[in-house]
């Protein structure tokens, strides 16, 4: 994660409840107190400075809301009165996406895993999540290298090749990943796991 | 043009963009506290159930499986396939995951994906998690797992296999969007006609793309390794009824939820549909009462008909589309899933 | 003195038929290191994977090995697993923890062990690899090299007496081979590497083996096996280089 930064000393757990209580207190603010948003909109804002969260990343963030509030905004003026004013729940949105993004870069993933952990979440789902998180990069850089090599075989344009090399990538990436389960699974066993 | 078609290419557009979104994450503030608390209430009983499943079920060799299907899974959400126009869509995977692992162990992968992608990318708020993982980790499994199924005791061998993957794809995309809709409608954030038809309508067309790349990934795995087709979950055996009921006790339950307090506003939005479509209000009147002479439902006119008529048509469309890819895809009919050609 | 490890007339079949390993037989006194040589798929992987009880799926009731002169039954397999260290050929697939901290301190919580003392033993380890200070960092994140220093951590941290290494140097740079192959002289243990690394084999290994097919086909002193031009060639290997003159930087000690 990012280094530096007073927030990302703070334990996980603590961070973890403050973002939910952020984003319920701010989904249940009713419309009279919308003044409340810029402030909250202000603190925020200093969080991501403090942490020092490159502002490329922020604004690409909160692009990624850009179709829904698009698609609400679109939905308001063709049905007029039968939907909230889309800038009151574009403003709320955008701050809610703010907390998520303050809390993921200032807190691991390892780190949350384990408050799940503490907090009775299923052992099965919990590993799930932590060996996905551990291969998702190996799992990402085996398909792009796979893609690359595709590539420099193939001498068409078009769709149809698109799809099937895209087929063919997924296919031989799920087979190269139950396989690598398997060996896995014996490297746990053989350090002593039941 | 439909300013609602345009809307929905407008959504398309700006999706593409960001090139990692699928356009079914909810973020934060789009749905509210009840909505969140009943979904968040419906997914985690969907996912105690399958995570029991799993414990009972899944033999312990392949636990690291889930997770490392969960980073296959989450690499695959990430490519995006060319649509129409320049658009492009992305893959939800929970069809064809269900397909490879079986429904329960399908739906604690699709959880663990969208856990990790809302607490490390910001992908879908926190509060709408449960939402999230209602449309996308259960309906979508376990609609995708039952669709195929039932297509399969109808078309045999590996052709059949391919043909109920690709509509059995379309199927878990489409209901996992009317979900998402049902969801924000009940939040009184977008009307309901408009969600629906917004919603649906372009996942209409993106579950067309999900439907072909889960045949022609299911394909070529069945293809190589056609063992590892149904690894965690029974393939060739019976469904479980017992846990079947379960789920779908769940899923129909969220779906009724929210979607039958619209049911009665259906003929406003679709009173333009049905008139383009040429229906006139009293033609379809007689067909009614001559189907159910006594059942009144308030509200109800030509238009709901002229839906459903229209919905039973394009489920028949694609399903053709469906069993006609096969065909493509599958040269000889007696090609069965335990002869692996040579691989690509 | 017993013998650590102890193999008599082992032999496995793969599930689909083929036959793995075939009267394989030796003993390894504690503290020997053990070159194991053959070509690709002479049953190398699957020998060291008997060794910890990996393999056969089902341990027998009499095991064709023992360790330390008890045989491998399903009973005693942690205790087998704990002092028989098996390093993989790959260290993406062993190193299955998002941090080094958590990778290596994985064996001594599985084993039960206190957080303070899982803590101490995770330090003491990471030191002696050559990886001290690097217990936060993310495994994906780590080199070649590191990958497998915290590979070795990990079993070292389980207190592991008998190392059981697969190709160890096979995806190393030359320092990276060096810094590995002083790290392996340095650590006290019973050691059997499967390599096709043949100076490694040299440096380290006063005995070495030679299987092929499934075959022990030879058993002795190293320099004598490896200098052997015949034996070598006939069985996928060839006679080293090093053998030939003295090489510069690492004259090799008397064996």
């Amino acid at each position: 994660m990012f280094a530096g930064g007073p927030l990302q000393r703070l334990p996980a757990a603590l961070k973890l409840s403050a973002a939910l209580v952020i984003i319920v207190g701010t989904v249940l603010l009713p419309v009279d107190w919308i003044g409340c948003l810029a402030g909250e909109g202000l603190a925020l804002m200093l969080a991501a400075v403090v942490s020092r969260i490159p502002f490329l990343i922020l604004i690409r963030r909160l692009a990624m809301l850009l179709p829904f509030v698009f698609g609400v905004a679109l939905a308001g003026m063709l049905n007029p009165g039968g939907g909230l004013d889309w800038r009151i729940i574009a403003a709320k949105s955008t701050l809610c996406l703010l907390t998520v993004i303050l809390l993921s870069h200032t807190t691991p993933l390892g780190e949350v895993i384990r408050v799940l952990q503490r907090l009775r979440v299923p052992g099965l789902l919990v590993t799930t999540m932590a060996l996905m998180h551990r291969y998702l990069f190996v799992l990402a850089d085996e398909a792009g290298h796979m893609r690359r090599a595709r590539a420099s075989r193939t001498f068409t344009r078009g769709r149809r090749f698109a799809w099937s090399a895209l087929a063919t990538v997924l296919s031989r990436l799920f087979i190269r990943a139950s396989e690598r389960a398997e060996r896995i699974y014996d490297a746990m066993c053989a350090r002593g796991w039941k | 043009m439909n300013p609602l078609v345009a809307a929905a290419a407008g959504c398309c557009i700006l999706a593409d963009q960001e090139p990692r979104k699928p356009f079914m994450h909810i973020p934060d503030g789009f749905i509210d506290a009840k909505t969140a608390l009943v979904t968040t209430t419906l997914a985690a009983a969907g996912v105690g159930v399958a995570l029991r499943q799993v414990r009972r079920e899944l033999p312990p060799r392949r636990v690291p499986l889930l997770g490392l299907a969960a980073a296959f899974l989450f690499v695959a959400q990430m490519v995006n396939f060319p649509v129409a126009g320049g658009t492009s869509g992305h893959l939800i995977g929970g069809a064809l995951v269900a397909v490879l692992l079986g429904p329960s162990a399908a739906v604690v992968v699709l959880t663990a994906v969208l856990i990790v992608q809302c607490l490390l990318f910001a992908d879908g708020g926190l509060l709408a998690l449960g939402a999230n993982i209602f449309n996308m980790g259960l309906v979508a499994t376990v609609s995708g797992y039952a669709v195929f199924h039932v297509v399969r005791r109808w078309l045999p061998g590996l052709r059949g296999q391919v043909a109920a993957m690709a509509f059995a794809g379309w199927c878990s995309t489409v209901l996992a969007a009317i979900g998402c809709a049902g969801q924000l409608a009940w939040s009184g954030t977008v009307a309901w006609p408009v969600a629906f038809t917004a919603m649906t309508g372009i996942h209409l067309l993106i579950g067309v793309g999900e439907g072909a790349i889960s045949a022609l990934v299911l394909l070529a795995i069945a293809r190589t390794r056609p063992d590892l087709v149904g690894v965690a979950g029974p393939m060739q055996t019976p469904l479980k009824i017992r846990a079947f009921v379960g789920y779908g006790l769940a899923v129909i339950l969220g779906l009724g939820w929210f979607v039958a307090p619209f049911a009665c506003s259906w003929p406003d939005g679709l009173e333009s549909v049905a008139i383009r479509l040429g229906f006139a209000r009293h033609a379809a009147t007689p067909l009614l009462n001559a189907l159910a002479p006594d059942y009144r439902i308030p509200g109800i006119t030509s238009p709901v008909i002229a839906t459903a008529v229209a919905a039973a048509v394009g489920v028949v469309v694609v399903f053709g589309l469906a069993v006609l890819l096969s065909r493509a895809l599958v040269r000889e009919p007696r090609e069965t899933a335990g002869a692996p050609a040579s691989p690509s | 003195m017993n013998p650590a490890v102890e193999v008599t007339s082992l032999g496995y079949c793969y599930p689909d038929g083929t036959e793995a390993l075939c009267g394989v037989s030796f003993s390894l006194m504690p503290g020997a290191c053990v070159g194991l040589l053959g070509p690709n798929g002479s049953g190398k992987s699957t020998l060291l994977r008997h060794l910890n009880g990996l393999l056969p799926e089902k341990p027998p009731a009499d095991g064709n090995v023992r360790i330390h002169g008890e045989a491998i039954t399903a009973e005693n397999l942690p205790s087998i697993r704990r002092r028989v260290g098996l390093l993989f050929q790959n260290p993406d697939d062993q190193l299955f923890c998002p941090t080094v901290e958590e990778d290596v301190a994985f064996g001594p919580r599985q084993l039960g062990l206190s957080e303070a003392a899982v803590a101490a033993r995770v330090q003491t380890v990471l030191v002696q690899v050559g990886l001290a200070g690097q217990d936060r960092r993310a495994t994906h994140h780590l080199s070649q090299g590191e990958k497998r220093r915290a590979c070795l951590a990990g079993v070292l941290a389980c207190e592991a007496s008998i190392l059981a290494l697969d190709e160890p140097t096979s995806d190393l740079d030359p320092r990276g081979r060096r810094e590995f192959k002083a790290l392996l002289r340095q650590i006290d243990a019973t050691k059997v590497i499967a390599t096709h690394d043949l100076e490694l084999v040299v440096e380290l290994c006063a005995r070495s083996i030679v299987l092929d097919h499934g075959r022990v086909v030879a058993d002795g002193a190293t320099l004598e096996l490896l200098g052997n031009e015949e034996l070598m060639l006939a069985h996928g290997l060839e006679r080293p280089h090093i053998l030939q003159h003295v090489h510069p930087h690492h004259p090799h000690e008397a064996h």
